[in-house]
């Protein structure tokens, strides 16, 4: 909380070379855990057919006789059901390995997108605070999902997710040491 | 405002009250009860359609019960009043303000002078009298974590405003020293701008202020109409007769909804310039060192001080109206993370609203507020061709086609033509959105500007920026174009369909220079 008046830092405007600025468009960037798309693609698989289970049984269940309604529309359901699951299924296998990640002294960078490309730029500057989240799925697989929230709200928060736990906890560590984190 | 220079001289009032938890003034009864009427109205707006339902209002009117049950009601929600009253308790310490209050969910909060980020006090119609004031102190975080102190005298107030607001300005490097000094001398306080009636009837008639009014008339939305429809069945005019058996011919109907519609627009926009007057009746700007200090508001006047290094981002909005009248309606924004109401966004002071300005007047207030910038200077260069082409190719033109075919095929010609209509007016507008939207920059402000009948102008400064993102989709890629997402704490900035090799450019530059600067954004 330093600068209020823009008046009062020196106003320097140097000169300096295009090449010489740092880029993020190209840089080398890290592969999350090989379990992200393992444990994904379970989980569409499973939810999936966890559907159609349930819609098959009820279906073709004796005990009460089934809703006409339900008899007509079975069949659509049941391809529809399938179609998405295999799409997701298709999604995951070729996304997944699209979203990674770059540290740099002053930043975090995050590529994802399988259609639509995104790449998210978070200073560590701006970092408001930290959370590794790891639900019962991910500490199965030894994962932990890395978030990292800034001033601009919770809906644009900065978000690695499958990342292995170690890795995750030295991510956190090195936004934590890093010395403009408590700047003021 | 003469008279605030007055008030201002009374600053010597001792703030610290000790470690003795203190108790309110009594008036603060008022303001209890007022408060707790407030929330059992807007429970009732839920519960009284579900009443009206089940029971037949009227039949309750003549129950003799009705008289005793209000008057209970009215009993105990100001014996409430004077309970909150009992259990409040406030100190002021080596620069923490505490509040514990709570009937049955006590809290204690402590604040420290340092969190505190905006001071705004209030003054509602029934503590003008007395000359009390109501001090809300917002933090950082989030709405309920807002201290308020209810009744304290306005001098009081002021000082307590001042010292909590001083207090930041101590904590600055000796660069800025002067500047401080000048700030704590206070007095000097330096209107730069006010806004006469005719300003707001103009902002009334410009912007769509109704809901000021309509939202406190809101239990009262049933008996309105019982009335209005009770007095146009007195003149003869029965619109349910009217409507069911067409005894009318249809531009009889035609005409009589038309004058209808214009009493209607008429009447919204009475309304709206009313609700206007309500929260901006004397509004001034005015600059006390580097803080902002609003004052503004017809019953409950309240004052709002924010700090200058607090702005995220200056807006100025223009709607066709305000297009035509050559009126701008400008905002400060702050940090908004925390509030979610965008209700209370005419109140609150993370965007601080400067109603109806001339465009002349918004550029000496941009200038004012960041210095150096060009906000309408500069040329804006806009975004690629690709965008419109995106819009109109894919979202808009196939399925009208494909809905328009079908119509054809069917003969459904009038609303084959309908459609069609509708998606030429879309492009229309997709047009001129992609006509306005545009982007500058310089060394120190980015510029963005957009809007479609309205013209929008975006300006903050590069260092405060929060987040950056670039996307593109694969056919975006191929036609190397991409969209910038700028994320500040007053929120997100879209710039779609730059070239890509622009967006990179900015996004780096915005990441350069807000790491080398190492300056915070509050």
């Amino acid at each position: 909380m330093t600068d209020t008046q823009p008046d009062a830092p020196p106003f320097s405007n140097a000169l300096v070379t295009p090449d010489a600025l740092p880029d993020a468009q190209t840089l080398e960037t890290n592969p999350l855990s090989p379990h992200y798309r393992t444990l994904n693609l379970a989980i569409v698989s499973v939810v999936f057919s966890l559907l159609l289970i349930a819609i098959t049984v009820v279906r073709f269940q004796q005990f009460i006789p089934a809703a006409e309604g339900l008899v007509k529309v079975y069949p659509f359901v049941v391809v529809i059901l399938a179609a998405l699951g295999v799409l997701s299924f298709l999604y995951h296998v070729f996304a997944d390995p699209l979203i990674r990640y770059a540290v740099r002294e002053q930043d975090l960078i995050l590529q994802k997108g399988l259609f639509f490309r995104a790449t998210v730029c978070q200073p560590i500057l701006r970092v408001q605070h930290i959370e590794l989240k790891r639900g019962p799925l991910d500490r199965i697989a030894n994962m932990a999902k890395l978030q990292v929230y800034s001033a601009g709200g919770s809906a644009h928060t900065f978000e690695i997710p499958g990342l292995p736990v170690t890795r995750a906890q030295q991510l956190r560590q090195f936004i934590l040491d890093h010395k403009d984190l408590d700047a003021r | 405002m003469d008279t605030v220079s007055d008030k201002e001289s009374v600053s010597t009032t001792a703030v610290e009250t000790g470690e003795q938890w203190q108790r309110l003034s009594p008036i603060s009864i008022l303001y209890f009860t007022a408060s707790n009427i407030k929330k059992l109205a807007q429970f009732l707006i839920y519960v009284v359609p579900a009443v009206a339902v089940t029971a037949n209002v009227l039949d309750l009117k003549d129950s003799p019960y009705v008289i005793p049950v209000a008057l209970l009601l009215l009993v105990s929600l100001s014996v409430s009043g004077v309970i909150s009253y009992f259990f409040y308790h406030f100190r002021i310490s080596e620069q923490h303000v505490e509040v514990k209050d709570g009937v049955f969910n006590r809290r204690h909060m402590n604040l420290p002078f340092w969190r505190i980020q905006n001071v705004k006090i209030e003054q509602p119609i029934y503590y003008r009298p007395m000359q009390f004031a109501l001090v809300i102190l917002d933090t950082a975080g989030s709405a309920q974590e807002e201290a308020k102190i209810v009744a304290v005298p306005l001098s009081y107030a002021q000082a307590l405003r001042k010292q909590i607001l001083a207090y930041h300005t101590d904590e600055k490097p000796v660069a800025a020293q002067e500047e401080s000094k000048q700030a704590s001398a206070g007095e000097d306080e330096e209107v730069l701008t006010r806004r006469k009636i005719r300003d707001l009837i103009i902002h009334g008639i410009t912007n769509n202020r109704v809901w000021i009014i309509l939202g406190a008339a809101a239990p009262f939305y049933d008996s309105i109409s019982d009335v209005v429809f009770r007095w146009l069945n007195a003149r003869g005019l029965n619109l349910e007769q009217l409507i069911s058996e067409q005894t009318a011919a249809w531009w009889q109907i035609g005409l009589y909804t038309l004058t209808l519609l214009m009493l209607i627009m008429a009447l919204l926009a009475l309304l709206s310039v009313g609700g206007a007057l309500l929260t901006f009746y004397d509004y001034t700007l005015s600059r006390d060192g580097d803080r902002y200090i609003r004052r503004s508001g017809l019953l409950n006047k309240q004052e709002v001080s924010m700090r200058q290094s607090r702005i995220q981002m200056v807006t100025a909005k223009q709607d066709w109206l305000d297009n035509i009248l050559g009126r701008v309606n400008l905002y400060f924004e702050q940090n908004t993370s925390g509030n979610q109401q965008q209700q209370a966004e005419l109140m609150s002071p993370n965007k601080l609203l400067v109603p109806s300005v001339t465009i002349k007047e918004t550029q000496a207030l941009v200038k004012e507020a960041m210095p150096e910038s060009q906000l309408y200077e500069t040329t804006y260069q806009p975004v690629s061709l690709r965008y419109l082409w995106h819009w109109l190719g894919v979202w808009v033109w196939p399925p009208t086609l494909l809905i328009v075919g079908i119509y054809l095929y069917n003969q459904a010609w009038e609303l084959a033509i309908g459609t069609s209509v509708v998606a030429v007016l879309l492009s229309l507008i997709l047009v001129l959105r992609w006509w306005r939207w545009g982007y500058g920059d310089d060394a120190r402000y980015v510029y963005v500007r957009s809007g479609r009948i309205g013209l929008d102008y975006q300006c903050f400064e590069k260092y405060k920026v929060q987040q950056v993102k670039v996307s593109q989709s694969l056919l975006m890629k191929r036609r190397k174009v991409a969209t910038l997402n700028v994320l500040l704490a007053s929120g997100n900035i879209t710039i779609p369909y730059m070239p890509e090799q622009n967006a990179w450019k900015l996004a780096n530059e915005l990441l350069y220079v807000a790491e080398k600067s190492r300056r915070s954004w509050m």
